[in-house]
């Protein structure tokens, strides 16, 4: 039954994966991508953990994707037309996807342990993971809040109107 | 996990009823509505079709089905037949999280010559008890948004992407206060699982040592502010006036679903009165006690499990009938008015409510 559930949405998530890249348009690609997290959530909760493919879903497909859409559907990229690539553009850029890819296999295969997963249910309930954040992990988490503090402030001051700008414009 | 077929004989159970109750909100709302919008408006409204009007909703439900379906020519075809269906999933499953009654021990009977219920199982009357309840309810929430937005984009017509594009808006900034508001009561009940926290509020607030109030939330000195900003959040969240805004009548004709017709037409609408009927047992369970009768022991038999179950049927009833209130009482705000108030007032307000509660758990005040 497991198995069978793991094995149809991993199908699934690998399915919309391919659709994102392959889709011409972008707005398909966007709920694609949606779909593909949507069965990577599943993939925790056969893992036993509700708490983490509720995040997965909070964070990535209520929040993240929903702004992608967004700004897709207000640029309106429907009608453009491809962007013109050169020759030396398409080369580089299928040589390297195919050496992440083999890549990434390759470590995949020499370093993931197939054999020596957890016994019983892994501890990631909202307890635990507090728990993990605030005392183990406490310094990059909060690099990361600073990083994420910047980049707020870093669009603010882009996109922002500050007094000087005001001024010039008038 | 071992299922046998007792289990999944309850859990089957569970969810017709919980799908009964959804799918025959829709129906029942509408005429609420309409003669509540009546009443209010001091007209008779719809009184024609069975006595007070009551069999109107199946009128308009065969309308609905014998009316032409119709696909505009430059729409996304298949976007456009799948967005009425990704609007109704969310707010048909959100509720399997939600306790709907006191849980009791099934008593043992013999059926037919068998043992049913031998070793007396507990019967606990919420279709999914996850220990991340709450947060489940939140991640298909925020995916109700998909509905509108795809909604709007496919059909190629552009009020129905002004409508999408206000209503993604809107629905992103008022998730934060809904959320955070949510999170005090959280913080207050220990735990993310929503039996837990309906338990935790079936004791008393004892005040000068005479008077008994219920511990609800909605009571509690630092909670009531959570219980202001869900509420408004939630007629936010779930597009009602006065923040309709993905449809506006006046400004945009109908909104994201200008284009539709027929019965899907008639999901968006469903899934429309399937979000008020989630959002009002969301209220109910976070702030109103959920299935708690005050000043009364409920047993763990089925009368309790059964007074229980109609009384929450009843609080949700009369935050429905709110919904309808103020849908006929406040117009709806301007549109940058509905984010200043979002973002300015209802976000920090839901901080400092946090900040707050904390502080009095530290405290040891609640």
């Amino acid at each position: 039954m497991e198995f069978a559930i793991f094995f149809f949405f991993a199908a699934v998530a690998i399915i919309f994966a391919l659709v994102v890249v392959l889709h011409r348009n972008p707005v398909v690609g966007a709920l694609s991508l949606v779909a593909s997290f949507f069965a990577l959530a599943v993939m925790y909760v056969l893992l036993e953990a509700p708490f983490l493919a509720a995040l997965q879903v909070i964070v990535y497909a209520g929040a993240i994707m929903v702004l992608f859409l967004f700004v897709i559907m207000l640029l309106n990229l429907q009608h453009m037309a491809e962007p013109v690539t050169r020759p030396i553009q398409q080369f580089l850029g299928y040589t390297t996807g195919a050496a992440f890819g083999v890549g990434l296999i390759y470590y995949l295969a020499k370093y993931a342990v197939f054999d020596k997963l957890p016994e019983g249910a892994f501890p990631s309930d909202a307890h635990s993971v507090g728990v993990a954040l605030f005392q183990e992990y406490v310094f990059p988490f909060e690099m990361v809040s600073i990083l994420l503090l910047a980049a707020i402030v870093g669009a603010l001051l882009l996109s922002g109107r500050t007094y000087a700008k005001r001024e010039a414009a008038r | 996990m071992a299922f046998d077929a007792t289990d999944i004989a309850l859990s089957a159970l569970k969810i017709g009823i919980v799908l009964f109750m959804m799918l025959n909100i829709t129906p029942i709302m509408v005429w609420v509505e309409r003669r509540g919008s009546a009443l209010i408006q001091d007209r008779p409204g719809p009184n024609r079709v069975g006595p007070f009007g009551l069999f109107q909703s199946f009128a308009d439900a065969l309308k609905f089905i014998l009316k032409e379906d119709i696909v505009p020519a430059q729409a996304h075809k298949w976007l456009y037949t799948m967005a009425p269906a990704f609007g109704l999933l969310p707010a048909l499953t959100t509720i399997a999280v939600v306790p709907w009654g006191r849980a009791f021990r099934l008593p043992e009977k013999v059926w037919f010559g068998r043992h049913v219920f031998e070793n007396r199982p507990i019967f606990e009357p919420v279709v999914v008890d996850v220990s991340a309840g709450i947060l489940i309810v939140f991640a298909l929430a925020s995916l109700s948004v998909y509905g509108i937005t795809i909604a709007g984009w496919s059909s190629n017509n552009k009020y129905s992407l002004f409508g999408a594009i206000r209503a993604s808006a809107q629905m992103i900034s008022y998730e934060l206060s809904l959320t955070l508001a949510a999170v005090s009561v959280l913080l207050a009940s220990g735990s993310l699982r929503l039996t837990d926290v309906v338990w935790r509020q079936t004791g008393y607030f004892v005040l000068f040592d005479t008077l008994k109030l219920p511990a609800w939330n909605v009571l509690s000195p630092a909670m009531w502010i959570a219980f202001v900003i869900f509420t408004v959040s939630a007629f936010a969240e779930t597009n009602r006036l006065p923040f309709d805004f993905a449809e506006a009548e006046a400004e945009l004709v109908a909104g994201y679903h200008t284009e539709y017709s027929s019965m899907k037409f008639a999901l968006f609408f469903m899934a429309e009165y399937m979000a008020m009927g989630t959002m009002s047992a969301l209220i109910v369970t976070l702030f109103l006690g959920g299935w708690d009768i005050p000043w009364w022991n409920e047993p763990a038999t089925w009368q309790g499990f059964l007074a229980t179950a109609l009384f929450f049927l009843l609080k949700v009833t009369g935050m429905l009938f709110v919904f309808v209130w103020v849908r006929w009482t406040i117009p709806r705000l301007k549109y940058d008015i509905l984010m200043r108030i979002g973002w300015k007032v209802f976000l920090p307000l839901a901080i400092v409510n946090i900040v707050v509660v904390a502080g009095f758990i530290a405290a040891r005040w609640i």
